[in-house]
């Protein structure tokens, strides 16, 4: 399969402060993360992805076209800044058919294609509403329906649940998959790790301007091998159970939880923990009622590879 | 996931079309959002009065036996030559109200998309800078242009229609000329200058001020300095009086300040370049990311 979006080399930087240094990644079509800390560089590479920014070194291909100054490609992209962009004296429809109408389409279309918008975020009553008037998870909801309003391939969304309430949240990563089932490409950055986690296990981690990994949270979280995988059993007899694993070679640490019926393993040999785990069971000698891995998410993964 | 990525993409073979107006969304929202403030329904309609004056001043002119009981002896203010229309292009009552209606219509053009963040929606979309500041501009365009390009051509038109000949044309054959130069050179410079004085705040009302202020007060400035050295060069400094210079000058009439008249069309120019630097760098500020 081929990429939807490539960069080769990326770099940026205003003055003496740096945005973007050597990006070189793909992007294929499916939700992809864009995660990091505030000031990582998750917009400078956003602006990037949109031509609204050239970079210094390097380039970015969006459908296989470099994207500075294509204007015309634009109309393949759909972008949901993280920040308000609207007049507040204009209503919601208004601000819809205006952008639209930047396409090209004839009036008819724009007409159509805003009402569709507004359906599918679920502001129809309130189109003939001033901005002005409109609540914070109303005013994210026009900001995604302007991105999607034009039907584009690749959708950019900056921080696009910021603002919302939890079920205004849940709305949104429905919509958000539903696009991904339609085979777009979908870039969303956050910084608030369970979102991300929520629509997509494929991420891009972003740190002071640096690509520190990218692929899937799992396969990430494996090649860490720096931190053990930390591994949570609720079982009836925590101690016999860790007396089954207290002499192999792949656990690093071994603790009882404060609850008494928990044991936390630490190793390094996952695979190999959980052969061995099987067995124990299978020989009957303890019942696990539970099995997590605290470790195994985007906030552990993140937190190990900036090095907190 | 995995019927998802079956699809995927070839890189894309479609035709990548320029449209042939991308500016155009731009000035028709700046213009509609324009008309729906009041105040400027008001000043727009008042900024007719002259044209309608001087049109009336045509048809009269051509009905002299009908009014002579009012033009006893002043036959001459009413005489339809280039000296008519240059009158009417460089009043000063039309270029204060032309400052008074880009208080409403430009004030707000760059300011309110500073103010809202909205260059990113503009570039993120199939339009450059270029189109942008065009759209912009051609909001100023349109408002100018009704008020001196219209009612010039109108005057004109009337005038034939009124005299039943086309003999005024054959007598003054550079007056079209004139009249269509003329309101270029207030359209681009009002455009540049109201751009300009919209780019340099995100506050709507700092501009209204500076449009309204800065217009003012180099008229102030030019009678401080000319009371003090005595001298016609410092109307350079006077935004009106280097217009109706220039104006004076297209229509080849006698110049209303004893320097040469193409050292205003200099400053004018030099202002339109001042716009235009200052515009492109501020748009560029769309690639700092906040």
């Amino acid at each position: 399969m081929n990429p939807t979006i490539e960069t080769r080399s990326l770099s940026k930087w205003y003055g003496n402060v740096l945005g973007l240094s050597d990006v070189t990644l793909t992007i294929e079509p499916g939700i992809t993360g864009l995660l990091g800390p505030n000031g990582a560089g998750k917009s400078t590479f956003m602006k990037l992805l949109t031509g609204q920014l050239k970079p210094n070194i390097g380039q970015v291909a969006v459908l296989g076209r470099p994207v500075w100054n294509a204007y015309p490609l634009f109309a393949k992209i759909g972008f949901c800044p993280e920040a308000d962009a609207f007049y507040e004296e204009i209503t919601g429809w208004e601000f819809l058919t205006g952008l639209l109408s930047f396409y090209g389409y004839s009036r008819n279309e724009v007409g159509d294609r805003a009402a569709k918008a507004l359906d599918i975020v679920e502001l129809t009553a309130d189109k003939d509403r001033r901005i002005r008037g409109y609540s914070r998870g109303m005013r994210q909801r026009i900001r995604f329906a302007q991105a999607i309003a034009h039907d584009p391939e690749i959708i950019i969304l900056d921080e696009p649940l910021s603002g919302l309430d939890p079920l205004g949240k849940r709305k949104l990563i429905h919509l958000v998959k539903g696009y991904r089932d339609q085979g777009r490409t979908i870039l969303v950055s956050s910084h608030v790790l369970p979102e991300i986690e929520a629509m997509t296990s494929r991420i891009i981690l972003i740190h002071q301007g640096k690509i520190l990994a990218q692929g899937d949270i799992h396969y990430i979280r494996d090649l860490i091998e720096t931190h053990p995988h930390i591994i949570s059993l609720k079982c009836d007899d925590p101690r016999a159970l860790a007396a089954s694993f207290v002499k192999e070679p792949y656990v690093h640490n071994l603790r009882f939880e404060a609850d008494a019926g928990s044991l936390v393993v630490e190793t390094h040999n996952r695979d190999a923990f959980f052969g061995r785990l099987n067995a124990v069971i299978l020989e009957g000698g303890v019942r696990v009622d539970e099995i997590t891995s605290p470790d195994d998410n985007l906030q552990a993964v993140f937190d190990y590879l900036v090095g907190k | 996931m995995a019927t998802i990525r079956d699809k995927g993409y070839s890189h894309w073979d479609g035709t990548l079309r320029d449209r042939r107006f991308p500016w155009w969304p731009i000035t028709r929202t700046g213009i509609l959002l324009t008309f729906r403030k009041k105040q400027l329904k008001f000043f727009f309609a008042f900024a007719f009065v002259p044209a309608v004056a001087f049109l009336a001043g045509i048809y009269i002119s051509e009905r002299l036996e009908d009014f002579k009981f009012m033009f006893k002896g002043s036959e001459k203010f009413i005489t339809i030559n280039p000296a008519y229309f240059k009158t009417y292009f460089t009043s000063d009552f039309l270029l204060f109200m032309m400052v008074m209606i880009l208080v409403f219509a430009g004030a707000g053009l760059v300011a309110d998309d500073l103010k809202h963040n909205a260059l990113q929606l503009y570039f993120s979309r199939p339009i450059g800078k270029k189109d942008y500041l065009l759209g912009k501009a051609a909001v100023i365009f349109f408002f100018i242009l009704v008020l001196t390009l219209v009612p010039g051509l109108l005057f004109v038109i009337f005038k034939l229609i009124f005299a039943g000949s086309f003999r005024f044309l054959a007598e003054y054959p550079w007056l079209l000329l004139s009249i269509v130069g003329y309101s270029a050179l207030l359209t681009l410079f009002f455009a540049s200058y109201t751009l300009l004085l919209s780019a340099l705040s995100k506050n709507r009302r700092y501009v209204t001020i500076l449009i309204f202020g800065v217009y003012l007060f180099s008229d102030i400035i030019y009678g401080i300095l000319f009371g003090i050295f005595r001298s016609p060069y410092v109307a350079l400094f006077s935004i009106k009086g280097n217009l109706q210079q220039a104006g004076a000058m297209m229509f080849g009439r006698k110049l209303p300040f004893a320097y040469p008249g193409y050292l205003s069309f200099l400053v004018l120019a030099g202002i339109f370049v001042v716009s235009a630097v200052v515009l492109w760098r501020r748009l560029r500020s769309v690639e700092e990311v906040r």
